[in-house]
């Protein structure tokens, strides 16, 4: 019942006329830059940022949430139409939505996308009113050494899960929260790495590196290879209906998916990507007619959906409860909230029950925006992969720009803006991966911090990490998840020489 | 002598980055008070195990995805002007002389002039289409920004 009440307060509060719009505009713009090859949620949310500086901290994250889920839906749109996932967590959908697409059923496969995001996303939140209170009573009793675990956790997770080399992953992460500690330090007075330039001492804001990462970045690699060469032709999307049986035969993939979906959303280092692919094996095992995926099976493009959408909504629990990010993703949507002066963690709930409750209703309404508006309108929408590329990466400069002058007033940022473009575009020339580095770069200041308190507290007594038993668990399973592969790696050697 | 790969030309460079690092962190004062942990020891810590890093990726062979793949277009048929490489660099100047000029011409025209200059730099020769898109995009962001937001952008040469 109490669940119940809070939901009501929260739809007192997503349903002002102006949260309502801020949903809508949220989940139109991440549907649309979500859809633009390269450019996934992350871009899509650092490059909103500016316009939340000045909101209400409820209504930020409630256009912020829907770009993110918008963008993860946009990104299927993409790739149904050309096989190119616009989000990582839509590659699976392309499997099947592009043979599909092919066979001039691209209308199909874009409703059946929508259908399981639509009930991915509602099931999974659902199951976010459930589990992130009970998280957020569990997690009251975290210590700052249970919080420095959890952080290492988040960290390794990451690096652990993500398709490129370990060793990479985590210099890139070591890197991220290296420049989170440039500035003073808020504890001593002490600055470090500023190189005597008055324009660091307060340390560099991650909405510079973040769109410098993987905006900008994803700019010059487009160019890099060719400047985005021919556009690809698209196809013809043809009917949107779908026929009893079709419906009966993906609704069980669509359930499956999106439990899983969002328990695989709510692990550290998982998400939407794993998410999906998680769901797209899953029901290839289970299907009689398994052989067909990869040739334009529906099923191929439901679960995918579902999972992703679901998983994006899971992510939330670990950001609104623990106040951890698991993913680069809400990673850059806690540096949000810190702008607009909320931090997320267990004390959310009782302190900004607003901006808790208020997301959580305002996800019901954004998903039924996804299905009703997006729906009708993909044909229209999908236009936008018209779009001349070279136009199209002088605007996403030009957003660049904005939102890194509108919110420091710094020339010496645009500067860093472009240093950052490039140390991203190195990174994906040489195979590093950036969501580590924007993750540790968000968490490092609080992971030093809460390490630095639990050491005080225990008076310098570094087996403070070890001596709680939280804390020890989080270190062990840190540690597993780096070791694991590499132990994988040398058993499969010597299988292999023997 | 063998020839480094990727990978090891990669970790020397961070390697030579960890090591001034630490030269750094070992120059950050201590605080007057004794602390159990002071400003010094995050970062020498975080100096260290990037050298450890290094030493490992020296050690990792390079695989496909590591190593920057060719790309598709024939860069010799092309001016040295349009080349990729040369469209990044280019690409950056004019980032560099926007954050110059930002602040004496202002936000519209500067963003109007580096929209329409690499519009028109990567290729696209619809002249009329590209600047009403540069300066209409341009407009609502500014007018978004300083009417609706009261986030004040540098007016320059214009008068509003």
């Amino acid at each position: 019942m109490d669940a119940f009440n809070n939901l009501m307060y929260g739809f007192g509060i997503a349903l002002e006329p102006i949260n309502i719009l801020y949903v809508f505009v949220g989940v139109f713009a991440g549907t649309i830059i979500g859809m633009l090859p390269g450019l996934g949620p992350i871009s899509a949310l650092a490059l909103m940022i500016p316009i939340t500086f000045a909101m209400d901290p409820s209504s930020g994250l409630i256009l912020m949430a829907g770009v993110y889920y918008g963008a993860i839906f946009g990104g299927s749109t993409s790739s149904i139409l050309l096989n190119a996932p616009g989000v990582a967590g839509t590659v699976a959908t392309s499997f099947d939505g592009y043979p599909m697409a092919k066979q001039g059923l691209a209308g199909k496969a874009l409703a059946i996308a929508a259908y399981a995001s639509f009930v991915g996303g509602t099931i999974s939140i659902v199951f976010l009113m459930m589990v992130a209170p009970l998280l957020s009573k569990v997690a009251v009793s975290f210590g700052p050494a249970e919080y420095f675990a959890l952080m290492v956790l988040g960290l390794t997770a990451v690096v652990s899960l993500s398709d490129k080399s370990l060793v990479k992953g985590l210099i890139a992460a070591v890197i991220g929260v290296m420049i989170s500690i440039i500035g003073i330090d808020l504890q001593t007075g002490t600055v470090r790495y500023a190189f005597g330039t008055a324009h660091l001492l307060d340390g560099i804001d991650f909405l510079v590196v973040a769109l410098g990462i993987f905006a900008l970045a994803e700019v010059f690699y487009i160019l890099l290879r060719g400047g985005g060469g021919k556009e690809q032709p698209r196809n013809v999307i043809g009917s949107l209906k779908l026929s009893r049986g079709e419906v009966k035969e993906i609704a069980g993939p669509i359930g499956r998916s999106s439990v899983l979906g969002f328990f695989t959303g709510v692990l550290p280092g998982a998400g939407a990507t794993i998410g999906s692919f998680l769901g797209y094996s899953m029901e290839k095992r289970l299907a009689k007619d398994g052989d067909t995926f990869g040739k334009g099976n529906i099923k191929g493009v439901a679960a995918p959906e579902a999972a992703n959408n679901a998983a994006c909504t899971g992510s939330f629990v670990p950001l609104l409860t623990l106040g951890v990010p698991g993913s680069g993703t809400t990673a850059v949507l806690l540096g949000a909230l810190l702008v607009m002066g909320v931090t997320p963690g267990p004390a959310m709930l009782v302190d900004r029950p607003d901006v808790f409750w208020g997301v959580i209703a305002s996800m019901y309404i954004g998903n039924i925006f996804l299905l009703v508006l997006n729906l009708p309108l993909i044909p229209f929408i999908a236009r936008i992969l018209d779009m001349p590329r070279p136009l199209l990466l002088s605007l996403i400069l030009i957003f660049c720009m904005i939102g890194v002058y509108g919110m420091s007033f710094s020339v010496f940022d645009l500067f860093l803006l472009l240093g950052f473009g490039l140390l991203g575009l190195g990174m994906r020339l040489f195979g590093f991966p950036a969501a580590p580095l924007i993750l540790a770069l968000i968490l490092g200041g609080i992971m030093e911090e809460s390490m630095r308190r639990a050491l005080q507290i225990s008076g310098g007594d570094w087996s403070t990490f070890i001596d709680k038993p939280i804390s020890l668990t989080l270190l062990i399973i840190a540690g597993l998840s780096l070791t694991l592969p590499l132990v994988k790696k040398v058993v499969v050697r010597v299988r292999a020489t023997s | 002598m063998t020839r480094l790969n990727t990978n090891q030309w990669l970790a020397l460079v961070i390697a030579l980055f960890s090591m001034g690092y630490l030269v750094m962190a070992y120059q950050i004062p201590s605080f007057p008070l004794p602390r159990p942990v002071d400003s010094d020891l995050f970062p020498k810590v975080l100096g260290f195990v990037l050298l450890g890093l290094a030493l490992l990726l020296f050690l990792e062979q390079p695989k496909a995805r590591d190593v920057p793949q060719p790309s598709d277009v024939d860069e010799q048929a092309i001016p040295l002007l349009l080349r990729p490489w040369s469209r990044v660099v280019v690409t950056s100047l004019a980032i560099a002389v926007y954050a110059a000029i930002l602040v004496s011409i202002g936000f519209v025209v500067a963003s109007t002039l580096l929209s329409f200059g690499l519009t028109w730099y990567y290729g696209y020769r619809r002249h009329v289409v590209n600047l009403a898109v540069s300066l209409g995009v341009v407009l609502a962001l500014y007018l978004t920004m300083t009417k609706v937001m009261n986030v004040y952008l540098p007016t320059g040469i214009l008068p509003i």
